[in-house]
C-alpha cells in the first residue's frame, strides 16, 4: 500500500471526520444558545436572522477558496488531514508553510507524497497542530480575564466610548496592509519600481470595491436593506468574475 | 435588555468555551498519535522540536497578537469559536465585523456578543458544509474548480473580499484610512519582500490607525 492509500485510507477520515463532527456541534450549540439569548434579551428576530443570513453568503466563496487549499494539499498530505486543518482551527497561508518546514525538518526535500514516509507524515501533522494551537490556548486561560478587564474599564467611561471607533480602525489597518501588499506587488514586484509585477489584486480590489458601491448605493438611496446581506458575497463574485475576463484577454 | 439575563448567560458561554477549546486542542493534538498508531510509525519529537523553533516561534507570537486584537472585537463565544475554527483573517473577523454593520450592534455591547458568536457559528457551520461536501465530491468537482479558467478567480478570494471591504470602510473613515494606506504602500514598494509578511504588517497598519482615530475621537471630545 502507498502512502498516499493510507493517509486517505478509512481510519484516516475517522479520526478527522469525528474531530469536525465535534467542532460542527459545538459551534451548533453556540449558535443555538445565541439566538435564543438574543430573543430573550429583547433583540430582533430580523436582527438575528439578518446576522446569520449575511454570515452564510459572507463564507461561502471564502469557503470555496479553502477547498481548494485541501485539493492543494490532498496531493502531499492527502485528504482527510488538510480536510480536517482547515476546517478546523487552520488557515489557508499558515498550513502550507508549516507542512514545509515540518518537511524539511524531517529530511524531505519538499512536501510531496513521493518523498513522504508514516513518521514523517505524523511528524508534520504534529507540527502543524502545535504551531498554531496557541490562540485557542490563551482563550482558555485569559479571555474571561481580559474581556473582563477591557469591560471593567468600559463601564467608568459609560457606554461603548472609543472601543468601537478604535475597533474600526483596527479593521482599517488590516485592509490598508493587504491593499499596499497588492500595490508593492505591482510596482517592485518584478523589481524595484519596475511596474512588472501582478496587477490582477488590484483590478480585482478596484472591481469588487465598485460593486460594493452599487450595492451599498441600492440599500441606501433605493432603500432595499435586504441587499446588504449579499453585498459582500456578491461583490467578491463579480471581482473574482473580472480576474478571469482580464486574463482570457491578457 | 436584562442585564442579569446577559450575566448568567456569558459566564455559561465561558464555561462551555474553556470546555469545548481544552476538548478540541485535546483531539487536535492527540490526532497525529492516533493518526501515527493507524499508520505504524510515531511522530519525530525531536524534528517536531527543530521545526517548531524554526517557524513555530514565530505562529506562537502572531497567536498571542491575534488574541490580544481580536478578541474583544469578536466577544466571548465568537472569540473561543474563532479560535477553535480558525481562519480568521481571510474569513471570521471580516464576517463578523459585517455582521455588526449590518445589524448596527456597538463593540462591547450584549448585541454585540450575540451577532459576533452567531455570525461566527454560521461562518464557521458554512466553511465545515462546504469542506465536507467538496471532499465527497472531490473527484466530480476536481475538474471545475482546477480548471485552468477558473484559477485567477480562486487566486483572487482575498482581494476581492479586502476590495469589497475597503469601500465600505474607507469611504466613511478616509482621514482615518488615509495615513495607513499611504505608508502601508510605501512600505511595500520599497522593501517588496514584505508581502511575505502581510499578516505581520497588519500590526503597524492598525497601530497608525488606531492612533489617528484617537486623536479625532480627542479633537471630537475636546
Amino acid at each position: 500500500m502507498n502512502i498516499l492509500s493510507l493517509l486517505n485510507s478509512a481510519p484516516m477520515y475517522a479520526i478527522c471526520g469525528g474531530i469536525i463532527a465535534f467542532v460542527a456541534v459545538v459551534c451548533a450549540v453556540f449558535m443555538v444558545r445565541a439566538y435564543r439569548a438574543g430573543l430573550a434579551m429583547g433583540i430582533d428576530r430580523v436582527k438575528l436572522k439578518r446576522a446569520i443570513t449575511s454570515s452564510a453568503t459572507f463564507s461561502l466563496l471564502p469557503s470555496v477558496g479553502i477547498l481548494l487549499g485541501v485539493i492543494a494539499l490532498s496531493g502531499s498530505l492527502g485528504t482527510p488531514w488538510p480536510w480536517l486543518r482547515l476546517s478546523v482551527i487552520g488557515a489557508l497561508h499558515y498550513e502550507t508553510q508549516v507542512a514545509q518546514a515540518a518537511a524539511e525538518q524531517v529530511g524531505m526535500s519538499s512536501l510531496s507524497a513521493a518523498e513522504m514516509t508514516p513518521s514523517g507524515f505524523a511528524t508534520i501533522a504534529l507540527l502543524m497542530s502545535v504551531c498554531i494551537m496557541w490562540g485557542m490556548v490563551l482563550s482558555i486561560f485569559f479571555n474571561k480575564r481580559y474581556l473582563g478587564k477591557l469591560g471593567g474599564g468600559r463601564k467608568g467611561s459609560g457606554g461603548t466610548g472609543f472601543g468601537d471607533t478604535a475597533m474600526t480602525a483596527m479593521f482599517i489597518g488590516l485592509v490598508s496592509a493587504y491593499i499596499g501588499s497588492y500595490i508593492g506587488g505591482f510596482v517592485s514586484g518584478g523589481g524595484l519600481f519596475s511596474f512588472s509585477g501582478s496587477f490582477m489584486p488590484l483590478i480585482v480590489v478596484v472591481v469588487s470595491g465598485l460593486v460594493m458601491a452599487g450595492f451599498i448605493y441600492l440599500a441606501e438611496k433605493k432603500k432595499l436593506a435586504w441587499v446588504e446581506s449579499f453585498s459582500i458575497a456578491g461583490s467578491m463574485l463579480i471581482g473574482m468574475a473580472a480576474a478571469v475576463v482580464v486574463k482570457l484577454f491578457m | 435588555m436584562n442585564n442579569n439575563y446577559f450575566e448568567s448567560y456569558n459566564k455559561r458561554t465561558h464555561v462551555i468555551g474553556r470546555i469545548s477549546s481544552a476538548i478540541v486542542l485535546v483531539m487536535l493534538v492527540g490526532a497525529p498519535f492516533l493518526i501515527g498508531k493507524v499508520l505504524g510509525a510515531m511522530p519525530d519529537i525531536g524534528a517536531a522540536g527543530k521545526a517548531f523553533l524554526s517557524v513555530g516561534l514565530v505562529w506562537t507570537v502572531s497567536s498571542v497578537v491575534e488574541f490580544l486584537v481580536y478578541t474583544p472585537m469578536l466577544g466571548a463565544g465568537g472569540g473561543y469559536l474563532a479560535f477553535i475554527t480558525g481562519n480568521l483573517i481571510n474569513m471570521k473577523i471580516p464576517c463578523a465585523v459585517n455582521a455588526r454593520d449590518i445589524v448596527g450592534a456597538k463593540t462591547g455591547t450584549p448585541e454585540n456578543e450575540i451577532v459576533s458568536t452567531l455570525s461566527i457559528a454560521t461562518s464557521s457551520l458554512v466553511t465545515i458544509i462546504v469542506l465536507a461536501l467538496g471532499v465527497a465530491l472531490l473527484v466530480p468537482l476536481q475538474p471545475v474548480l482546477q480548471s485552468p479558467t477558473l484559477q485567477p478567480a480562486f487566486e483572487n478570494v482575498v482581494p476581492a473580499l479586502f476590495g469589497a471591504m475597503a469601500y465600505k470602510y474607507f469611504r466613511g473613515n478616509m482621514k482615518i484610512a488615509a495615513a495607513p494606506l499611504i505608508v502601508m504602500s510605501i512600505l511595500f514598494i520599497l522593501v517588496p519582500s514584505l508581502t511575505g509578511s502581510t499578516s505581520f504588517m497588519i500590526i503597524p497598519a492598525g497601530a497608525l490607525a488606531i492612533g489617528i482615530a484617537y486623536k479625532f475621537y480627542k479633537k471630537a471630545g475636546a
